[in-house]
């Protein structure tokens, strides 16, 4: 197999392959999840459900640190919250307004958006990858983290890091030669699509589960979250 | 065409009414297009003067000849088809004037006398499906092991005799190979392309009729002076590329303007070839400075990889809905049964141990 077959490779039959993978494995963990929570609570509500889980998911979109509960927050973990925040928001930025991966979901989904340029995305690639570092340097430095830190969450760290780091190299021919990289680069992606249902980077399909889950349980004991 | 095997180039052009002078400029050209130095020129002088002519065997399978046609339009250096066309091209399909028995007669001759020493180019995939092309009653995998065999070295022209080009293309129907899959003894230079850049067919043939070595080549064996960067790297357009401005369909304000072509399907980015500096025509223009996207021709595989239109960066193979929605019936069908079987196994073990511990603290100290 030389490097073009491969780069077919990774971007057909394994692509597709890991993309049901995820779709299977994320069904599986949402609904042996949801299947957890049905315990019936016979105490009367104290007030709405709806309203408190509808008010929990608002509340946690607001990620200002001025905002004193935020500023609470970042004060106690101030490397997490700073690396993290950024980390986030760059990965929103590269994935979906990079103008290569606006062309990938396109293939997936039949349909584009506006893309921002280059040096922008670049920008974004850059401090993320910074972010990404900073927060496995604090993993290890920090010794309750690191305390709590297992085997899988350092792989969860690699396995986001590893599309970051190929993607900038690729973008700045670095390294490898360019379909070569860019191999390596969907490899990383199709690896990541198999290890998210099987790790906690599926946090991202639980957030919109849990945040207005404990909004309605806090409204229903009459707390407020 | 059917020379005598042991005249020098020089001599064949001297027969053809070539000057001395005329001569002396086609060595200089020569020498240019090869891209050696101006210290050079003896070196090639003396390589024609000497060097008995090397033959060049031209063979067609599963093609459309348009490498053929492609090379009859090469513009610059004229010496190199002059070359080709006047001094060394022996045998060739298309454009001999014989046929039938008597060519494939003398085509054998051919082989016979120069063992060892000729040139085969080759053009079109070759089928090795049962009962697929043949040529006198023989079959294509044949005739070319047969012409492998004397060869002193292999040029295949063009992405069908490389890498298989569209008759290897899924479903492949014919089970079409590209040479170097089926010759394994012999050096392969693979001229990549669909067609090829004429004059990076004529200035490789004619650096090994003019030097007697092979080009350095890179890991596909195509010659490392021609496809050594990407047609992204030289790109005209490369300067909207990297600012991020794009022509998003034919005709739009972008497109009109001379965006870069990446969202309308450029595989620029993956793909070596000279286009982007050699260009066509005489250096008119080449695809991309025309206003359509590369297509990729020159790597592997190109007709599989993707819609020509398709984003570079597009997803080859990517799950119906039908798979889809089959995944996640699944997901949800074993989510279901894994819930259940483990309400099943508590409600198992609490009948089992009845016990005072209120069920949320057991799970809390477990
Ligand atoms: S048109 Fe194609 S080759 Fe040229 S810069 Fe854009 S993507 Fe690269």
């Amino acid at each position: 197999m030389n490097w073009t077959d491969a780069m077919h490779f990774v971007r057909g039959p394994l692509f597709s392959a890991a993309l049901l993978f995820f779709i299977f494995g994320m069904l599986y963990r949402l609904v042996t999840v949801i299947a957890l929570g049905w315990k019936r609570d016979h105490a009367p509500a104290k007030s709405s459900k709806v309203v408190g889980g509808v008010l929990n998911v608002l509340r946690s979109a607001i990620i200002f640190p001025f905002v004193p509960r935020i500023r609470e927050a970042a004060n106690r973990n101030p490397i997490t919250y700073l690396a993290g925040g950024i980390f986030h928001v760059g990965l929103f930025v590269v994935v979906m307004l990079g103008a290569a991966h606006v062309l990938a979901w396109e293939s997936v989904l039949g349909f584009r958006w506006p893309t921002l340029p280059l040096p922008i995305i670049d920008f974004f690639a850059a401090i993320s990858i910074i972010a990404l570092i900073v927060l496995f340097y604090n993993r290890l430095s920090n010794p309750v983290l690191r305390l709590l830190t297992r085997t899988p969450d350092y792989i969860n760290l690699l396995v986001v890091f590893l599309p970051f780091l190929t993607g900038f190299f690729m973008t700045h021919r670095l390294l490898l030669p360019y379909e070569r990289i860019y191999t390596i680069h969907v490899l990383t992606v199709d690896i990541l699509l198999i290890w998210i249902p099987l790790s906690r980077i599926s946090h991202f399909m639980f957030y919109f589960i849990t945040k207005p889950r404990h909004g309605a349980r806090f409204a229903q004991r009459g707390a407020k979250p | 065409m059917f020379q005598n095997k042991d005249d020098t180039v020089y001599e064949v052009l001297q027969k053809r009414g070539v000057s001395r002078r005329d001569f002396l400029k086609i060595a200089t050209i020569t020498t240019a297009v090869l891209g050696l130095e101006y210290t050079q020129v003896g070196r090639v002088i003396a390589q024609l003067e000497t060097k008995p002519r090397v033959p060049v065997i031209w063979l067609h399978f599963q093609d459309c000849t348009g490498c053929s046609e492609a090379i009859t339009r090469s513009f610059n250096p004229g010496l190199a088809s002059l070359i080709l066309n006047d001094v060394s091209l022996d045998y060739h399909e298309t454009l001999m004037a014989a046929a039938g028995h008597q060519a494939e007669a003398a085509k054998k001759a051919i082989m016979d006398a120069n063992a060892g020493s000729y040139v085969l180019v080759v053009e079109g995939s070759i089928p090795t499906g049962f009962g697929m092309t043949s040529i006198g009653g023989r079959a294509a995998d044949d005739i070319l092991k047969e012409a492998a065999a004397g060869a002193l070295a292999i040029i295949a022209v063009g992405n069908c005799a490389t890498f298989g080009g569209i008759p290897a293309a899924k479903p492949n129907p014919t089970n079409a190979h590209g040479v170097w899959d089926l010759v394994k003894d012999k050096p392969i230079i693979n001229v990549a392309g669909c067609p090829p850049i004429p004059e990076v067919m004529t200035n490789t043939i004619a650096h090994i009729l003019v030097l007697g070595t092979l080009p350095e080549l890179d890991a596909l064996n195509r010659p490392k002076m021609f496809y050594a960067q990407t047609v992204h790297d030289r790109c005209v357009r490369r300067g909207f590329y990297d600012a991020g401005l794009f022509a998003n369909s034919f005709g739009d304000d972008g497109y009109k303007a001379g965006y870069c072509l990446f969202k309308l399907g450029c595989k620029g980015p993956t793909t070596y070839n000279a286009c982007a500096s050699l260009k066509w025509n005489e250096g008119t223009s080449w695809p991309v400075q025309a206003g359509h996207p590369c297509l990729g021709c020159s790597e592997p595989g190109f007709w599989d990889a993707g819609g020509f239109y398709q984003g570079q960066s597009a997803l080859i193979d990517v799950p119906g809905l039908t798979a889809a929605a089959g995944a996640a019936a699944v997901g949800i069908a074993a989510g279901v049964g894994t819930a259940a079987a483990n309400a099943a196994s508590k409600h198992r073990a609490e009948q089992a141990t009845p016990s005072q511990v209120p069920a949320d603290d057991k799970e809390k100290k477990s």
